[in-house]
Order: structure tokens, then C-alpha cells, then sequence
């Protein structure tokens, strides 16, 4: 997938929309929104959740293992 | 809607059996309100609900962990501190990562906390300066906005006199700002300059620090870990200040300690207690005083510790000796057992701590209260180690700081005072002519008895108080003790509806003829009263979108970076100062030591080189060793400080030092001072962060022998007390440039520091003292000697030069106990500060006109997890709104049933001055006592029964809106900080 | 392989709601749904305790066993998942559930609620993993980051823990040991059909 017409679409936005943030959001929101709508709706992936989607995805990174260091004493 | 009230309840049924042996009853707060409804202010629950609207942008233009720059910044709600980690992606704040380095909070939250990111979102901002016309609001840009306040501002000045101009700043600035906007009224010319302290610990400052010294908290929320007992009063730990309670809980568990409550309600953090102790609000005293009774009577107190460091405590002895069981059960209505144990417990094992808020401050008798504490923690030992101390939760994040800064009628920078010798010395670390300063001040009239005033006598007579802003726009001009009324408010970052008697502040906004807001979201200063011109609204953009230092509760000061640019037309505090200093012709003076950098409506100071200046003048209070650089080293390096003595670990680049270098850090940057953990600590060499008593009161007191002749006691610490590795073997006196030469210790000084010394003390050299010695050499020698620059003194118990020198009961100004009355009255009518405080009037008239038979409810308030201060901000934002919609009162089941209110119905809460009303919902719990009625603080945008949405510029009215508190509490003021009674006062409820 | 559970130790809980408003903030919850929330019994009586709850991506989650649709899947760190786009709205996986975790857009009297919303564990959906359409879906998929739960990470007191069931599990008896109670692993024996044993 290519970014690079979302950042352009994204600064132009930026100022377009002036001081209205949340419409900037907005905007923004709908532009991947479409951008990304063939990817959205895979029909593979809507039924039948194989063996990708139920991988595990949990690993012992560092950020996990200061989160159970911060909880012990 | 109805489908939703059904699920509820479904889901409670189902939960009672899931929750199996926890649960016996599913019902709380948020299920309570869940009943009463879904959709509030506006924002709409029903219809099809998306996930994902801020973020996806980011999940599609950036991927989630790809092109993202990290910031870490400080929470801008309460004063633990916690560093917030912030993810930004081309200029957008996207998400927020848990800081697991932070000794602080080590990636933990509130709901507050955990939703910061929202503020830089929220479409609830203001968005753009406004002003008020004929009741309609104006969009202005800010050149216009400024020149036109500026002009009104000149006129009053001209017409009334400078302190006709109230000066409101904000515990919500950074330190950089909170000095700044210090500094900016010094060019103005008044000292009618406050911000939120006053209304939340200003009774602890002026209460602690007329014991020992300092007014702060003398340990950290890291070192209740080692406390053995911790005891809470009137505070509510685990929704005011809910990360502390990971440091407390932790602590309870390791130590196995005791955790005591006293509170008139049984809080969260009674929940989590080991023993709960009810009491009637307001008896604060002789609770203490009750507890002092056992430690006496059973020879509990630290005998040694009292003869070394402490003087008066046989005053005290003999007032506490009124004090017996049952007088303070009767008072109090705490079982005199119940007492004993909590005396034995806190007196024996030890180290135990102290908690204190606001439920001990805000009171008419609040210095007394918090002088009471400081004596139990000095006759028990507990101050000045590890585990011990009057740990005081400030409320904000920047409160410690903004009143360190000054932001106080009574103080220039770190507590200088307003003597001539403290404008002598800012004068040189400004670089502006003394002179100059003193033309700036109003001349006062003679009025109402009272003799006039010079200009200079008017720069060094302290300012009027926030809590009575209203008064002094409102009462005859004779009785307000400065050259006029105030005629104009200018107000930063500060609510409106965080103070008693509403009904009176709406008539004095109404005198207003110029009301200027400075904020982030429009406050109730905006919205209360019907003001119909001469308002005006600045943006003003939070700390996430500007850089600065903060400083905690504990003193550590943490350094924030920008997060984001201002959103919208916002501006910093800075940039506003800066631009309104212009406007009144004193900014190139004012401005000439900062760096200067373009910023979005003008030129503004950087934050660092404040932060310079601070240094080069904040010797008092130790605020000259945290340069930019240091701090910015510790923000960087935040997981080498160990998480319980917060010291900076071996062969890191921040070893020895102290996280935050909580003050005083002293002498200059390059001397590597690493900050004072613990306040007092004779543990500790000085050069090390060790300290001791700090001898502020004189060096002798004379008292009268029985028989008539007199001694002189020592104020100077006996007994072999110092702290580690001193010189002087004794108690001594606070350095000068005198004391150094009687000690031959003046040969130490480098020829740099003693030509700094002589500039500053030309023919009385020998004045220059470690507080306004510009090279910080005094200090330097000092340290190098083992001494602690401020002498080594004794704590009092015996504040002589306060009202109530040692603490007394006094009944509440609205007490609900009128037999009570004859024998422990309020305090005689006075004048505090420039207005008149009726105590015994305002008491006496309550008695006669029977208020306790026909408001027999006694209503307290405080804070809830969700929301802080006056709560515009944190009701506009939705995903805090979303759990608290509704204002409330919490009544007893008994008083309920007494008055046929069903839970979650509404009722009118009347108070005893001004026919005040306010329509809330009831919440019918044994939360609170028979005959006591809770309203939390954070409501406003209705006034008695009347939404002011309408008031509020349009999409800028808070999500949630609700009746203040402070629409029924009443009269009441400390007689040394006019602090407001906002913990007692009398009401009566009935269903609406 | 590890197992995926939460725990809150309610002897830490304060109800500060940390929780609630962290897992709104990663995952752009709209107001309205509620993926997480605390619960609080005997509220204001001595004895007072709070529990905070969301799915607890049960062992042969009864959600899945009654949905008619088949939508909901468990991943290999049992995980409890869902697809939206099989989702009907019925709401039965909401009358199945012990812990009240579905939640649903749309209030209606009739008919469809519209597409059932409930706790990932922060691991969103059958979407490719860090999709824009899978975050807008189902929120952050922090697992696939290397990370947990955002609500359990900056709980306020450390008292949701999260993570693989056996080392949390560890740190739960731990604390038990250490302070000498514990009011035990709320909600385990009702989602995993175990217990903690100090």
C-alpha cells in the first residue's frame, strides 16, 4: 500500500482546514476509509478465519517484561 | 434507552453470581448512574457507533508503530506527577504508551491520566479569542483581543488604581509561567496576584511552614513505601490522587502496615484501610488534640526528639489536657477507645506518616488545623526520616510550584516575602531599578479609620485573596482596604465556581467592568451571572503543547517537552504574557534576559531561559541547582532512579542525585547539590540532602518562670542535634556573610563569589545572607562545612505570632451543634488581610436565627476520580464525561427516609445564606453519616435549577453540566490566608 | 504456548477507572460502549471492594457456543475474537456472557443492535494485523506490537494484570504471600475453570 498520497492529502487537509481539528480528523478518517476498502472486506478473511488469524501474536518483548516487572515488588 | 436500563440490570444480576464470595450487592456510583441515563450534553449514545475515528488516520497513513516520534510530557491533573509518554506522528498526538520508567508512576494512569490525549482533541477547546457584545460572543483576533484589554486595563488604572485589577494565575502553569505571570504583576504594580492555592493547602504552607520552616511536604509518595503507619485526614487518596495509592498499597503490603482514615465519609481509600474512623467535619483539633491526650497521658511521645528540636510542646501540654476522652468523643463523636488505639499505633509503631488535603485545610480554623498535625508528627518523632512526615497531597500539578513562584499576595518568587529587602533583591536578579517598582504601586488613601499608605508601604502590605475576590468588588469601598474596588478580574487558567458563596460572586461579576478568561475551555466565569459585555475569552493551550518544568508534590521538579503545536488559534502562557506586557509598554524591560523565539501569535520567551533566571534567583528555596540541563537529564534517564529513595543509581549519569532535584537543591548548577528527598533529614550531610529545622522565628524566646522572673529559651536545635558530618556540633543561626567571617570560614570564598558578595552588600556587607547572596558562595562554604545554609533551629509548637499560637477547637462558623458554641466560639471578628472576617458575627447570627434546627444537614465536598478543580476541562472531555454525567448529593439512608427521597431522584440542597438552591440528584448511601450530606466540586453550567448552556459560547459548553457545591457552602475564612470554608457549612434537602 | 488471561487483584482495585479510559483512548471506543468497566460492591459499606471487568476470553467462551452465526473464533494465546461482518446483532452472546462484556451500538426496542462490540485484549481482529481496517473495526491490536492490554499496562495501582496466565498468576500469589490475603483470582473459576492456589 502506498502512503504517500495520504500524507499529501493529510498536510493539504491541515491547512485547509484551518482551525477546525476535529474536521481535520474527519477527513482524514474518510480518505483511508476509501483507500483502504479492498483490503477492508476480503471475503477469505470475513468467513473463515484460518490459521493467520488465529496465530499467536503474544511474545515476551522487552515492553512486556517491564510490565511484569513494574508489577512485581 | 429502555433496552439499555434493562441490560443494566441484567448484567448486574448475572454479576452478583460471577462475582461469587466478593459479591454481596452489585451497586455503586457509576451502575447508579448508569440508570439515570445515557445520552447527556449533547453528545449522542444512540445510533450506529463506529470504532475508531482519531487513531484510524494514523493506522492508515503512519501504520501503528512506524514514523511515530515518542515526547514525554507531565499530567496536567493532579500533583503526583505522572510522566505521560506520547506518541506523534507528522504533528499528530496518536496514542499514548505507558512510561514503565518513571519512578513516579512507572506507566500508570488514572482515568484522568489515561485520557490526557484527548485534550488536544477535544472539539470543546476554545478555539479563538472572543469577546462579549450585547451578550453575543465576537470571534476577535488576538491583536484586537489584546489592545483592547490593554486599553481597559489602563484606564481602570488610571481612574481606580492598579489594584483595581485582579491578577488571577493558575496552579495549571508551568513553573516558568507561574513566575512569569508573578513577575508580569511586580510591573504592573499590585500584589492582588493569587491562583489556586490559596483555595486548596495555602492554610498548609503558612501552617507548616510557621513550624519548621518550609511550607511543603516533607517526604514523597515514593517513601510512604517505608512507613509503618500511615494515617489519612481529609483526604481521599485514591480519587484525588489515585497513583499515590500504588506507592501506599504497595507499601501497606510489604510493611504490613497500618492504614488509618479519618474522614467524615467512608471513602475509596477507607476501603482499602485497615481501620476507619468517622468524625464530624470541622473537629479537626480536637480530634488531634485527642489523639495528643493518650500520647501524653501513656508517656508515648519521643521525649528526645522534642528536647533536641522542638520548642513549646508544654504549651501544647496544657492545652491538650482539656482535651479528655470524652469531651472529644462529645466534640468529635469518635469513641474515646477507638482514639486510644489509633494514638498507641501511630505514636509506637513507627516510622508513621501523616496524609493530610483538603478536608483539613479548608476551614476557618485551617492553619490551626495543620499546625495541630505538625505537632502530633514533632511529639511522636515523625518528621525528618524515612517512612515519617507531613506528607501533604497538593491538589494540580504545577500547585507546589505555582506557589513556589509566587503567584501569592504575599510573596515575591520563592518566598521572599514583600519586605524591601526581597524587591531589593529581585530588582538585581531582573536587572530592573528597585525605584522603578515602587512607581508602580498605587498610593492608598486614608479610609475607613485606617492611615494611607505610600506607594512603597503598598508594595510591601500584602494583596487581597482570591476567596473574596467578589467582596472586594461588592462591599462599600470604605471597608476594602486599597484604593479602590476591583473593577476588573484577569483571570488564566482558574475556575469560577471553586469558591464559596455564588450567589455572592454573580453580583460581583456583575461590577465587573472587565473579565478577561485565559483558558483552555471556558470556565463558569464565563458562563455564571448575566454579564452582558466587556468579557473576553482567550485561548489559551494546555502544557502538552508547550515546554516547561513542574514541580510535584514532593518537590521533584520534572521537565515536560511540546507534544504538539497549540491546536487552533491557541497560545501559550508565554506568548499571552509576553503580547499583553507589550501592549502595556514594560514588556522590553521585563522580557531583556530571555531567549526569544517566534511562536504562533508573536515572539515568545523560551521556557529554559526562565528557568535560568529562576536559578539565578531562588537561592531561598533552593531552586538554583535544577538548570534545563539537569532536569532534561533526568527525564532522559528516568529509570535509574530507584523507586523507593528515588536516589540515581551507581555509574549512571545521574548518580547520587535525587529524582527531580526536589528542592532545595542547593547552590549553583555545576555544584551538583542532588535535590532533598526528605525535608529535615539529619541522616544526611547538607552537600548530600540532609537538612534540619530551619530557624526562621528569632534565636531566643523569653518566657515567664512561675515565680515571676524570666528566662530566655533557645530557638537553635540542643542535644547533639545536626545533620551528618556537620561542622558545628549545635544548633546554629542562618548563614550571612557575618557569621561566615566569625567562623573564619570567609577565607573559602573564591574571589569571584566574594566580589558578587560585596556588589550586592556595598557598606553592610555582612547582611549578605545564603537567600540573597547572588554566587551562591555562602551556600557553597556553608555546605562544604557540613552546615545546611539556613541555620540548624528548632520546630515549634508554639506559633506565637499567629492567631491561636497553639491550636484551639473552634466550632464551624454554621455548627450543627449550638450547645457547643458558648464554650469553643469562633474567633472574634477581625481583618484579614484587606477586608473585614466576621466570624463571631456571622456564628452568632446562625445561632439566633436557629439555622441548625431548619438546615440540620452538615455538607461537606470533595473531589471525584474522573473530574479536578472547577471541571470545565475534564466535563468536556468525553471519555471522562461519559462516567460521571450527573451532579449529586450523598444522604444517608436514614435522612432519605426521613424526607421520602428514593436514591437517584432528584432533590433541592438549600443552604443558610442567600436563599441558595441547587436541584441535584440524591445518591442514598451509608457512605455518609446520619446527618451529614456530601456534593462533589466539579459541577458547574447550572445555577440554582437554571442550565446555563446558552451562556457559554456555542459548542463550547462542557459535556457535562451541573449545580456547583458552592452555590450552597458559605462564610468562613482562615484568619491567616483567608482560605474559604469549604468543608462545613449546614443545608437542609427535600425532593424536587 | 502462553495463555492469555486477566486478573484484578481487587485487594489493589480503587476504582479509579484508568482501565476505562485507557482502553477508550487506544481503541477510539465511542461513547457508549463500554469494553471495560469497574464494579464496585458494597459500595460506601466497610467491606467495599471494586473489580474491574471486560471479557475474560473464557475457556470455551459460552459467547461462541450460542451465537447462531458462528462469528466468534479463539486465537492461539486464547484470545476470544470476533468478526463483524458475520455478526448479526442478535445479542444472545450477551445473555450467554458471565461478564456483561458485549456491548452494542445501536438502542433499540426491536431488532438488530447492530454489530456486537467487545474487549480484543487489545489484539484486534480477523483483518490483516495493523490494518487501518482492522483498527477501525476493532480497535489496536497492541499484541501484534509486542505489547498487552492498554488498560491493564497503566492500571493505576497495579492491580489488572495481564498477560501469559501462569506468570501472572506467579505475581498474584506473590502478593498474596507477601501482605497474607487475597480475595482471591476474581472471575478465574467462572472463565478458566481454575483457581489460584497460594
Amino acid at each position: 500500500m502506498s502512503y504517500g498520497t495520504e500524507e499529501t492529502t493529510m498536510s493539504q487537509k491541515n491547512k485547509d482546514a484551518g482551525l477546525d481539528r476535529r474536521n481535520f480528523f474527519k477527513a482524514l478518517g474518510a480518505g483511508a476509509t476509501a483507500a483502504v476498502a479492498p483490503v477492508a472486506v476480503t471475503p477469505a478473511a470475513a468467513v473463515d478465519p484460518g490459521k493467520d488469524e488465529t496465530k499467536a501474536r503474544y511474545r515476551e518483548s522487552e515492553h512486556v517484561k517491564d510490565f511484569y516487572r513494574v508489577n512485581r515488588y | 434507552m429502555l433496552i439499555k436500563r434493562k441490560s443494566a440490570d441484567v448484567q448486574r444480576g448475572r454479576l452478583q453470581s460471577a462475582l461469587g464470595g466478593l459479591a454481596s450487592g452489585v451497586m455503586d456510583r457509576r451502575s447508579f448512574l448508569r440508570r439515570s441515563g445515557l445520552v447527556a450534553g449533547g453528545v449522542a449514545a444512540a445510533g450506529a457507533l463506529q470504532i475508531g475515528s482519531v487513531r484510524k488516520a494514523e493506522a492508515a497513513v503512519y501504520g501503528p508503530a512506524t514514523g511515530t516520534k515518542v515526547v514525554k510530557n507531565i499530567c496536567t491533573h493532579c500533583s503526583v506527577g505522572c510522566t505521560v509518554r506520547a506518541e506523534v506522528a507528522n504533528g499528530v498526538w496518536v496514542g499514548q504508551e505507558p512510561a514503565w520508567e518513571s519512578p513516579i508512576n512507572r506507566g500508570s494512569h488514572c482515568a484522568k491520566g489515561a485520557s490526557v490525549r484527548e485534550l488536544v482533541h477535544g472539539d470543546r477547546r476554545i478555539k479563538y479569542p472572543m469577546k462579549l457584545v450585547d451578550g453575543q460572543w465576537q470571534r476577535l483576533s488576538w491583536d484586537q483581543a489584546v489592545s483592547e484589554i490593554g486599553d481597559k486595563m489602563m484606564e481602570i488604572r488610571a481612574k481606580s488604581g492598579a489594584d483595581s485589577v485582579y491578577l488571577l494565575g493558575s496552579a495549571k502553569f508551568s513553573n516558568e509561567g507561574s513566575y512569569l505571570f508573578r513577575k508580569f504583576a511586580a510591573f504592573w504594580g499590585t500584589n492582588n496576584v493569587d491562583h489556586q492555592a490559596r483555595i486548596c493547602h495555602s492554610t498548609t504552607v503558612a501552617g507548616v511552614a510557621n513550624v519548621w520552616g518550609y511550607g511543603a511536604m516533607t517526604n514523597s509518595y515514593n517513601d510512604i513505601r517505608n512507613s509503618k503507619t500511615v494515617i489519612f485526614m481529609g483526604s481521599n487518596a485514591a480519587e484525588a490522587h489515585p497513583v499515590s495509592m500504588q506507592h501506599i498499597l504497595t507499601g501497606k503490603e510489604e510493611q504490613r502496615a497500618n492504614v488509618i482514615v479519618f474522614d467524615p465519609r467512608l471513602t475509596r481509600t477507607a476501603a482499602h484501610a485497615t481501620d476507619y474512623v468517622r468524625f464530624r467535619s470541622g473537629t479537626d483539633i480536637a480530634v488531634i488534640w485527642g489523639l495528643m491526650w493518650h500520647i501524653f497521658q501513656n508517656g508515648w511521645e519521643d521525649k528526645a526528639f522534642i528536647a533536641a528540636r522542638v520548642h513549646g510542646m508544654d504549651d501544647v501540654r496544657k492545652e491538650v489536657a482539656k482535651y479528655d476522652p470524652k469531651t472529644v468523643e462529645d466534640i468529635t463523636g469518635i469513641p474515646g477507645e477507638q482514639l486510644k488505639r489509633v494514638a498507641q499505633t501511630f505514636a509506637t509503631v513507627k516510622p508513621a506518616t501523616f496524609v493530610w488535603c483538603m478536608g483539613v485545610t479548608q476551614h476557618s480554623v485551617g492553619t490551626a488545623n495543620v499546625r495541630a498535625i505538625c505537632t502530633l508528627l514533632l511529639a511522636t518523632g515523625n518528621v525528618g526520616s524515612n517512612g515519617t512526615g507531613a506528607n501533604i497531597f497538593r491538589g494540580h500539578c504545577n500547585v507546589q510550584g505555582a506557589t513556589d513562584f509566587g503567584l501569592d499576595i504575599s510573596n515575591l518568587p520563592c518566598y521572599y516575602g514583600l519586605v524591601e529587602g526581597a524587591w531589593r533583591h529581585w530588582s538585581r536578579v531582573w536587572g530592573v531599578d528597585y525605584d522603578y517598582f515602587v512607581s508602580r504601586f498605587d498610593e492608598v488613601p486614608a479610609k475607613g479609620g485606617r492611615a494611607a499608605r505610600t506607594r512603597k508601604q503598598n508594595m510591601e502590605t500584602s494583596g487581597h485573596t482570591s476567596t473574596r475576590w467578589f467582596d472586594a468588588a461588592n462591599l462599600p469601598a470604605e471597608q476594602v482596604d486599597q484604593k479602590d474596588n476591583l473593577k476588573a478580574m484577569f483571570v488564566m487558567g482558574h475556575g469560577g465556581n471553586t469558591i464559596p458563596r455564588m450567589p455572592d460572586a454573580v453580583k460581583g461579576l456583575e461590577k465587573l467592568e472587565l473579565l478577561v478568561v485565559c483558558d483552555p475551555h471556558p470556565t463558569n466565569f464565563v458562563s455564571l451571572g448575566g454579564r452582558k459585555n466587556g468579557t473576553y475569552i482567550l485561548p489559551i493551550c494546555t502544557q502538552f503543547e508547550t515546554s516547561g518544568s513542574r514541580t510535584c508534590s514532593n518537590r521533584s521538579v520534572q521537565w515536560g517537552e511540546k507534544v504538539v503545536e497549540p491546536i487552533f488559534e491557541s497560545a501559550s502562557d508565554y506568548a499571552v504574557i509576553y503580547k499583553l506586557s507589550q501592549k502595556l509598554g514594560f514588556a522590553t524591560e521585563m522580557f531583556r534576559p530571555y531567549e526569544m523565539v517566534q511562536g504562533k501569535i508573536g515572539l515568545e520567551p523560551t521556557a529554559e531561559s526562565i528557568l535560568r533566571e529562576i536559578n539565578r534567583g531562588g537561592w531561598s528555596t533552593g531552586y538554583t541547582g535544577q538548570s534545563p540541563e539537569r532536569l532534561k537529564l533526568h527525564m532522559a534517564n528516568q529509570d535509574k532512579f530507584d523507586i523507593v529513595t528515588l536516589r540515581g543509581a551507581k555509574g549512571s549519569p545521574v548518580e547520587n542525585d535525587f529524582y527531580g532535584l526536589p528542592w532545595p537543591c542547593w547552590g549553583t548548577p555545576e555544584y551538583k547539590h542532588p535535590g532533598t528527598h526528605i525535608l529535615y533529614n539529619t541522616a544526611l550531610a547538607a552537600k548530600d540532602g540532609g537538612g534540619t529545622f530551619r530557624p526562621r522565628f528569632g534565636l531566643t524566646r523569653e518566657r515567664t518562670l512561675p515565680d515571676g522572673s524570666k528566662v530566655e529559651d533557645t530557638l537553635l536545635a540542643e542535644g547533639g542535634s545536626y545533620s551528618l558530618n556537620s561542622d558545628i556540633k549545635d544548633g546554629y543561626p542562618e548563614f550571612t556573610m557575618g557569621v561566615l567571617k566569625k567562623l573564619g570560614w570567609d577565607k573559602d570564598l573564591t574571589p569571584a563569589e566574594l566580589a558578587t558578595i560585596s556588589w550586592i552588600g556595598g557598606n553592610t556587607i555582612d547582611n549578605v545572607s545564603w537567600s540573597t547572596d547572588l554566587s551562591g558562595g555562602i551556600q557553597r562554604v556553608a555546605m562544604e562545612h557540613g552546615c545546611v545554609p539556613y541555620g540548624n533551629g528548632k520546630a515549634r509548637a508554639n506559633a506565637w505570632n499567629l492567631p491561636d499560637p497553639v491550636p484551639v477547637h473552634r466550632e464551624p462558623i454554621y455548627s450543627p451543634r449550638v450547645d457547643l458554641v458558648a464554650k469553643w466560639p469562633a474567633r472574634p471578628d477581625e481583618r484579614t488581610l484587606r477586608i473585614p472576617n466576621l466570624h463571631t458575627s456571622v456564628q452568632k447570627a446562625a445561632v439566633e436565627k436557629g439555622i441548625a434546627k431548619s438546615f440540620p444537614i452538615v455538607l461537606t465536598s470533595g473531589r471525584l476520580v474522573e473530574y479536578e478543580g472547577g471541571g470545565e476541562e475534564t466535563r468536556s472531555n468525553k471519555w471522562l464525561a461519559e462516567l460521571q454525567q450527573d451532579m449529586f448529593v450523598e444522604i444517608n439512608p436514614a435522612d432519605a427516609a426521613a424526607r421520602g427521597i428514593r436514591d437517584g431522584s432528584l432533590v433541592w440542597v438549600t443552604g443558610p445564606e442567600n436563599n441558595s438552591k441547587a436541584r441535584v440528584k440524591a445518591l442514598v448511601t451509608e457512605r455518609v453519616g446520619k446527618g451529614a450530606a456530601f456534593m462533589p466540586f466539579h459541577f458547574g453550567g447550572v445555577f440554582q435549577g437554571v442550565d446555563q448552556r446558552g451562556n457559554y459560547p456555542k459548542g463550547l459548553d462542557p459535556i457535562v453540566v451541573g449545580e456547583s457545591v458552592n452555590t450552597i457552602t458559605t462564610y468562613g475564612y482562615d484568619p491567616v490566608t483567608a482560605m474559604h470554608e469549604g468543608k462545613v457549612t449546614l443545608c437542609q434537602i427535600a425532593a424536587a | 504456548m502462553a495463555r492469555m488471561k486477566f486478573l484484578c487483584d481487587a485487594d489493589r482495585c480503587i476504582e479509579c477507572n484508568a482501565c476505562v479510559t485507557a482502553c477508550k483512548n487506544e481503541n477510539d471506543v465511542p461513547w457508549g460502549i463500554n469494553r471495560r468497566r469497574v464494579v464496585t460492591i458494597n459500595d460506601g459499606k466497610p467491606g467495599e471492594r471494586s473489580v474491574s471487568m471486560a471479557c475474560m476470553h473464557c475457556t470455551d467462551a459460552p459467547c461462541a457456543a450460542v451465537c447462531p452465526v458462528d462469528c466468534f473464533y479463539t486465537t492461539a494465546d486464547a484470545v476470544v475474537l470476533h468478526n463483524k461482518d458475520l455478526c448479526i446483532g442478535c445479542g444472545y452472546c450477551f445473555y450467554a456472557c458471565p461478564f456483561g462484556a458485549p456491548q452494542y451500538p445501536k438502542v433499540s426496542n426491536f431488532g438488530s443492535r447492530g454489530k456486537m462490540d467487545k474487549c480484543t485484549y487489545c489484539s484486534g481482529g480477523p483483518e490483516v494485523d495493523l490494518s487501518p481496517a482492522e483498527f477501525q473495526k476493532y480497535g489496536s491490536n497492541r499484541l501484534a506490537e509486542g505489547k498487552l492490554p492498554l488498560c491493564a499496562e497503566m492500571c493505576s495501582t497495579k492491580s489488572l494484570l495481564a498477560g501469559d496466565g501462569e506468570v501472572i498468576a506467579q505475581i498474584y500469589k506473590e502478593r498474596v504471600v507477601k501482605r497474607g490475603y487475597g480475595s482471591g483470582a476474581w472471575g478465574w473459576q467462572t472463565a478458566y475453570r481454575e483457581t489460584i492456589t497460594i
